[in-house]
């Protein structure tokens, strides 16, 4: 019985063994590619930009590209600077494929503000676009946020190195503390948010009322009006304090939860005693 | 009243009978040991998995735009749904370790031979069944761990040579984990393995019942070595009767169980649940690290380890072959595995291989 069994796997065993070099590729790829097939598209920008003709101040364009939020969020060299990625030779042909390159210093707001509408508006209206406008003074976009290595912006980027360059950081300060109990609120709910995810809570209505609230807050900076920002932070404050509330609820139903199966466990560890106790007295 | 239902219940289905042969008159070897109630313990766990999963199946939707959503819901808007989620997906997990301890001591008091060698092939096919049903289960809520696990998973059978691509197209329907995958999935889950599952667990009880419980190797053995060649039931008249005391056994082993699903429901009720698990599926974004359920990383991280991904998969077919028909090639007469060092040294080998294979692949 036995080596009739052993001599079956022996049979199963050679062909594969055998043909065991077979699919070389895969044994590279296993497990070690990225899974995302779909995701796998030249981007020709990408590729020249990063190779070795490229001098290297440009090279490190891309690497902290790769850094950035927008990277994360799968905004490429060709979102901001035109041209067509899939196309190597014409990629950066301004007129047969619209390449824009690298705008002029006051247009830049208006290429940033081709998705950051909301923004663009404000910060047009604001002093600071009003000064770039008239003499080229003011700070665009990129003074502030950079414009590879760009990170998801927080109150932060209003420090006394940025913002003194120009003017005395005094107004600058004046802006952060009209800010700060909004920003303050805003952090907290962030943490809530976190610490609920740890929880295994995906607390979906609460975050999309936070990320809303939050933009148009964070928008409302642009205007660098500090009357304006002081005026509107009870309207924040409210809105932020109803999210607040909603994952306050959570976590105390969180901690009821707790309680309930805490109860279930004392029950069923009870009732086992009983069956252990009753099952070593003695029958018969 | 009560004994006009059983005296009624008597004609028709001889209930009397009944409850006298198998619960007064059924005895249990004397020295039967607390390992044999896990099989009780699966059964009631399964019982408890049965029961949720109806719960969670009226308030789930299997489809990739909603399954993610309604399982949200079932764990923040519908009345104890939490408990429920939470009691099948620590249930399913210890489940998957209760299978694997009863077979262990099975394996290890040398209770699979002669003559039960089929009870442990069908016990073995029930801890496949157990373990595709953790693995179809798995994908139902959605999330990127859940997808992307599936997605490393079902690529397995790709190293298969000719039939490989067909097998994991026929498993995802189509070339990646899509909605196709998890309609199919589902299926599975619902109503192809339970039907399989009642039938293996009414061959393994058949056969247990049949044959009879056998006495462990420790102690008075010398009865279990005769030659099997015909049948006879094997019955303890010396043993103790079932009913009470070793039911009462039983059911304190299931409220350990119990009492270690809530212990885990209370303090630990992420454990199931890192941070991809309360993310909605995405194909695009490949999370930093993928990993199957850890029943699944021993194997999968043999494959990864194995530089020929082909010859990893007859390996791992071989072995479970090997594990299969165990009592056909064990087939020394000896039950007590302390005293046959051979045989003890290549399982402790084979155990600490296991778990090394498990943390390594964890990591
Ligand atoms: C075949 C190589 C190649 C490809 C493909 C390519 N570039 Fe360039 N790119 C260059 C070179 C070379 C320069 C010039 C560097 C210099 O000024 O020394 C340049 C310069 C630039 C500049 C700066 C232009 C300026 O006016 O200063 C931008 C912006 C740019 N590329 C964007 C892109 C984008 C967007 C794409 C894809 C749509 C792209 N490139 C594709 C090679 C390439
Ligand atoms: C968020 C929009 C944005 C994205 C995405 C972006 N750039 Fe730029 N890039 C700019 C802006 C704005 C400037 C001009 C300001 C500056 O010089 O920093 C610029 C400048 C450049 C320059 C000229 C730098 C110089 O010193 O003259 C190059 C080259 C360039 N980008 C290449 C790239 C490549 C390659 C990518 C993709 C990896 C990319 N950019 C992605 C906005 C972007
Ligand atoms: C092609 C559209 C597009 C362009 C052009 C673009 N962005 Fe963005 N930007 C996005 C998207 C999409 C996000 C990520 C979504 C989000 O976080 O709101 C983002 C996010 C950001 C953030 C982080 C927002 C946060 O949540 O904290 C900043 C800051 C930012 N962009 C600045 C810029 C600047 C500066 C420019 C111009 C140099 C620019 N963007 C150009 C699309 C764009
Ligand atoms: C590139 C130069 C420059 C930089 C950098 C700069 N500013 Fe300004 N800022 C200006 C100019 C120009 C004005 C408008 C002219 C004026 O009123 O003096 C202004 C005005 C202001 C005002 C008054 C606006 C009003 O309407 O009264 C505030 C507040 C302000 N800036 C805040 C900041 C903050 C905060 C930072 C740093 C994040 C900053 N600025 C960085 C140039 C700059
Ligand atoms: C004077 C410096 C400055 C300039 C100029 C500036 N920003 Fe900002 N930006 C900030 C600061 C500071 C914040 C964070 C505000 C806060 O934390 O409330 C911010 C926030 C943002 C955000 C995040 C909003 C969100 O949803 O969280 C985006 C996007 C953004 N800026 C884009 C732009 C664009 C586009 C321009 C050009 C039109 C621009 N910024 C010009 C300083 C600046």
């Amino acid at each position: 019985m036995r080596s009739l069994v052993l001599s079956l796997l022996l049979i199963a065993g050679l062909p594969g063994i055998s043909s065991a070099g077979y699919r070389e590729d895969f044994a590279r790829e296993f497990m070690s590619k990225t899974w995302s097939g779909e995701r796998i598209e030249e981007n020709a920008c990408i590729d020249c930009h990063a190779s070795e003709r490229m001098k290297p101040v440009f090279r490190e364009i891309v690497d902290e590209w790769r850094k950035s939020w927008h990277a994360q969020n799968d905004i490429t060299c060709h979102d901001c600077h035109g041209g067509d990625p899939k196309d190597p030779s014409l990629a950066m042909s301004h007129q047969q494929r619209g390449f824009i390159g690298v705008p002029p210093y006051a247009k830049i707001p208006d290429l940033c503000g081709r998705c950051h509408v909301g923004i663009l508006r404000y910060f047009n209206e604001s002093g600071h676009g009003k000064a770039l406008r008239t003499s080229g003074k003011g700070p665009h976009c990129v003074v502030c946020h950079g414009s590879h290595n760009i990170q998801k912006a927080n109150i932060e980027i209003i420090s006394e190195q940025r913002c003194s360059k120009c003017h005395t950081y005094g107004r600058a300060q004046d802006m952060k503390q009209a800010m700060f109990l909004v920003e303050k609120k805003i952090t907290e709910i962030e943490d809530g948010i976190k610490a609920l995810r740890r929880a295994g809570i995906y607390p979906e209505e609460q975050e999309q009322a936070f990320f809303s609230t939050q933009a148009e807050f964070r928008t409302l900076f642009h205007t660098v009006d500090v009357n304006l920002v002081k005026e509107r932070t009870g309207e924040y404050t409210r809105k932020l304090d109803d999210i607040e509330k909603g994952i306050s609820g959570t976590f105390a139903d969180l901690r009821s939860r707790k309680n309930f199966s805490g109860f279930l466990m004392l029950l069923v560890s009870g009732m086992g005693v009983v069956m252990l106790l009753l099952s070593k007295t003695p029958k018969e | 009243m009560w004994d006009r239902v059983r005296n009624w219940l008597d004609v028709r289905i001889g209930i009397n009978d009944l409850v006298e042969e198998e619960v007064r008159a059924y005895r249990v070897p004397k020295n039967i040991n607390i390992f044999y109630t896990l099989g009780v313990v699966t059964i009631a766990g399964y019982l408890i998995q049965v029961i949720t999963g109806i719960l969670l199946l009226i308030y789930y939707v299997p489809h990739p735009d909603h399954a993610f959503q309604s399982v949200q819901g079932i764990m923040n808007k519908v009345p104890f749904g939490w408990l429920f989620r939470q009691m099948h997906v620590m249930g399913s997990n210890l489940l998957i370790g209760v299978v694997f301890a009863h077979m262990l001591t099975v394996f290890l008091m040398g209770n699979y031979k002669r003559p039960r060698e089929l009870t442990w092939i069908v016990g073995a096919l029930l801890l496949f069944v157990s373990v595709a049903f953790g693995f179809s289960g798995y994908l139902l809520p959605w999330t990127q761990l859940s997808y992307w696990a599936t997605t490393v998973a079902t690529a397995i059978p790709t190293a298969v040579p000719y039939m490989g691509d067909l097998v994991a197209n026929v498993l995802r329907g189509g070339e990646s984990v899509t909605g196709a995958t998890l309609s199919r999935f589902f299926a599975f889950h619902i109503s192809i393995l339970p039907p399989i599952f009642l039938m293996l667990l009414g061959l393994h009880l058949f056969l247990t019942k049949r044959i009879g419980i056998s006495g462990t190797p420790f102690g008075l053995s010398a009865e279990e070595k005769r030659p099997w060649t015909e049948y006879h039931k094997k019955n303890h008249p010396d043993g103790y009767p079932y009913y009470p005391r070793f039911f009462q056994k039983d059911l304190f082993m299931v409220m350990v169980y119990l009492a270690v699903m809530f212990f885990l429901i209370t303090f630990a009720p992420n454990l199931f649940f890192p941070g991809d698990a309360t993310m909605p599926a995405d194909p695009y974004r490949t999370p930093a690290s993928i990993r199957p359920e850890w029943y699944l990383l021993a194997p999968y991280q043999m494959l990864k380890i194995i530089p020929n991904k082909f010859l990893g998969v007859i390996i791992q077919v071989a072995l479970f072959v090997l594990f299969l028909f165990w009592p056909f090639f064990d087939t020394e007469k000896e039950k007590n595995i302390m005293k046959r060092p051979f045989l003890r040294g290549m399982f402790l080998a084979a155990f600490a291989l296991w778990v090394i294979l498990m943390f390594w692949g964890r990591s």
